[in-house]
């Protein structure tokens, strides 16, 4: 493979300096659990439509530390004629995770775990948007992850379907993700990446794991449900549900931030 | 996906049956097609197993090499999965056609054996920071007629339980440097505890029901499906929606609860299966002493 020039590598294998910390120092993290936040509370969600003035819809959500960008194009003419669905059009995900959003360096190449993203991502947003109001015709959505302070599918998924609606495609609902970190007895919802991590010694013990879910909210129907690590059936059951109640947390600042993007397109008349 | 043209017809007359607990090959909506397993297929591989469930072929190998552990958990193990989507099963994954599909597929076992419980990554360990036993699980799909994650599943589990690992032994030399020994009986070898390697089951959604084990006629007429990977103990060790659709929370609520009784079926088949490789390598066993 040739050496791409254009960009600066970092060295063929490289660590990452935290790992050479003594394991005291990792263990003992004199951090306040979740910031003063209860379990079950979801963290300040900051949603703004309308950054990328070239796209046709754009959307950046911050929630923590998490910030997410979100541009949409289309639709449009697809570039290989042989791809374009007769009956419907085809909707395109791309997420990526910035090179320096993560804790590692990462590749501007688009790893394994970031077309895992993009899949996720599409699947869950496919029920959503009137693919068959655009046929022979394209969608993209592109997604950039700027920092990554966990339940970065969740988020991006709400990002992504705010960006939709900004770019007026036809959805029967918007898409509301979100996240749940199960460790034992303990459901933290919408976890910051250390909480999304988990501690490394209590690995081993048994109900840990992650849930992600979207949800449309109007239409009570989930496009999206992701988990993994280790749950009982009872409490797979239980995350979904809480889930579902922290999608309806959200959709007031999301449906708030819509309103406020199609007012200022369309400014109400004056009397 | 290899896909298959169903017309209108077609998808209500299954559609019709499936409400009727009746499907096009005559089973009901929670029975599996035939499996077949069968293992010790491939001699150069340290674990192999071939699964056939109805038109399903699907074949994985095992290599186990010494690598070097991963410096975040340096007294472990690690396990890579690659799936190979064959221009055999169907002329779509000729060239680069089955990439997408081959990552999807390896994506999703990286979750499922994403816990600590499924496979005990510490008996990988030779040397903590320095030597690991590092698991090569390969899968190739020789023909697809549907279901190909639970057919998957259950072949690496198959293989896993045939993998023998050669017990290697590490001596120190005066000057502080560390040598790594191989047995010289070729019987000499570890063997993996499969009891928590999960099995897949996936539900389709078909109308207002589910089935299991959906061929690809009835996969052309469901939206979305859900994938359940789970244990023998009942423990879900990873959940993925496929499919364009979406799901009514009820639904997702009675699938979780079908799949206690869905997995019956592979986990039985499963410890049938357990119990033929047990004679079997109890008879090799029987002839190399015959043979000595």
């Amino acid at each position: 493979v040739p050496a791409d020039r254009k960009r600066v590598r970092g060295p063929e294998e490289s660590q990452c300096p935290l790992l050479f910390l003594p394991p005291a120092a990792q263990t003992a993290e004199p951090r306040e659990p979740r910031a003063g936040r209860g379990n079950g509370e979801v963290r300040p969600l900051f949603a703004r439509c309308g950054l990328v003035s070239q796209a046709k819809g754009s959307s950046y959500l911050e929630a923590g530390n998490t910030k997410i960008l979100c541009s949409v194009y289309g639709p449009r003419e697809p570039e290989r004629r042989d791809e374009a669905g007769v009956r419907s059009g085809r909707l395109l995900c791309d997420l990526r995770l910035a090179p320096f959003s993560c804790g590692k360096r990462g590749a501007w190449i688009q790893g394994s775990g970031e077309r895992d993203l993009s899949l996720a991502l599409s699947e869950s947003l496919h029920p959503a948007v009137c693919l068959h109001r655009y046929p022979r015709a394209q969608i993209e959505v592109n997604v950039m992850v700027l920092e990554n302070d966990g339940s970065v599918l969740a988020h991006a998924v709400t990002c992504a379907s705010m960006a939709l609606a900004d770019a007026g495609i036809e959805m029967y609902d918007v898409v509301l993700g979100s996240a749940l970190r199960q460790d034992g007895g303990a459901s933290l919802v919408d976890p910051d990446l250390a909480e999304e991590r988990g501690n490394w010694l209590a690995g081993y013990e048994e109900n840990r794991g992650g849930v992600t879910l979207s949800l449309l909210p109007n239409l009570n129907q989930v496009s999206g449900l992701h988990a993994d690590g280790e749950l009982r059936a009872d409490t797979l059951s239980a995350a979904v549900r809480t889930c579902m109640e922290s999608c309806h947390k959200l959709y007031p600042v999301v449906q708030q931030a819509i309103l406020r993007a199609v007012k200022r397109k369309a400014p109400p008349p004056e009397k | 996906m290899a896909t298959v043209q169903v017309s209108e017809a077609e998808k209500v007359y299954i559609m019709h049956g499936v409400r009727d607990d009746l499907r096009v090959d005559g089973r009901g909506c929670e029975d599996y097609r035939h499996m077949e397993v069968e293992t010790d297929v491939v001699s150069n591989t340290d674990g192999s197993a071939k699964v056939s469930l109805g038109h399903t072929d699907v074949l994985v190998g095992i290599k186990a090499e010494i690598g070097k552990p991963k410096p975040a958990v340096p007294n472990e193990g690690y396990v890579e999965f690659f799936v190979d989507c064959s221009a055999n099963a169907t002329p779509e994954f000729e060239g680069r056609g089955g990439e997408e599909l081959g990552v999807e597929l390896s994506n999703t076992l990286y979750k499922v054996f994403n816990n600590r419980h499924s496979l005990d990554l510490r008996s990988l360990c030779i040397c903590p920071g320095e030597h690991c036993w590092v698991l090569y699980i390969d899968v190739l799909l020789l023909q697809c007629d549907g279901n190909l994650f639970d057919a998957m599943s259950v072949a690496i589990k198959a293989a896993l339980f045939n993998t023998r690992i050669p017990k290697v032994q590490v001596s120190e030399d005066e000057e502080g440097g560390k040598e790594i020994e191989l047995s010289d009986d070729p019987y000499d070898c570890m063997r993996l505890d499969v009891t928590n390697v999960p099995c897949i089951v996936t539900l389709s959604k078909i109308g207002h029901r589910h089935v299991v084990d959906a061929t690809l006629q009835e996969k052309a007429c469901s939206v979305a499906s859900l994938l359940i990977s789970i244990t023998h103990k009942g423990l879900v060790t990873c959940v993925r929606k496929l499919g364009v659709g979406s799901l009514d929370p009820d639904s997702i609520f009675e699938m979780t609860e079908v799949r206690n009784t869905g997995t019956e079926h592979p986990v039985q088949t499963h410890t049938r299966t357990h119990t033929h490789t047990h004679t079997y390598i109890y008879i090799s066993e029987h002839y190399s002493y015959f043979f000595i």
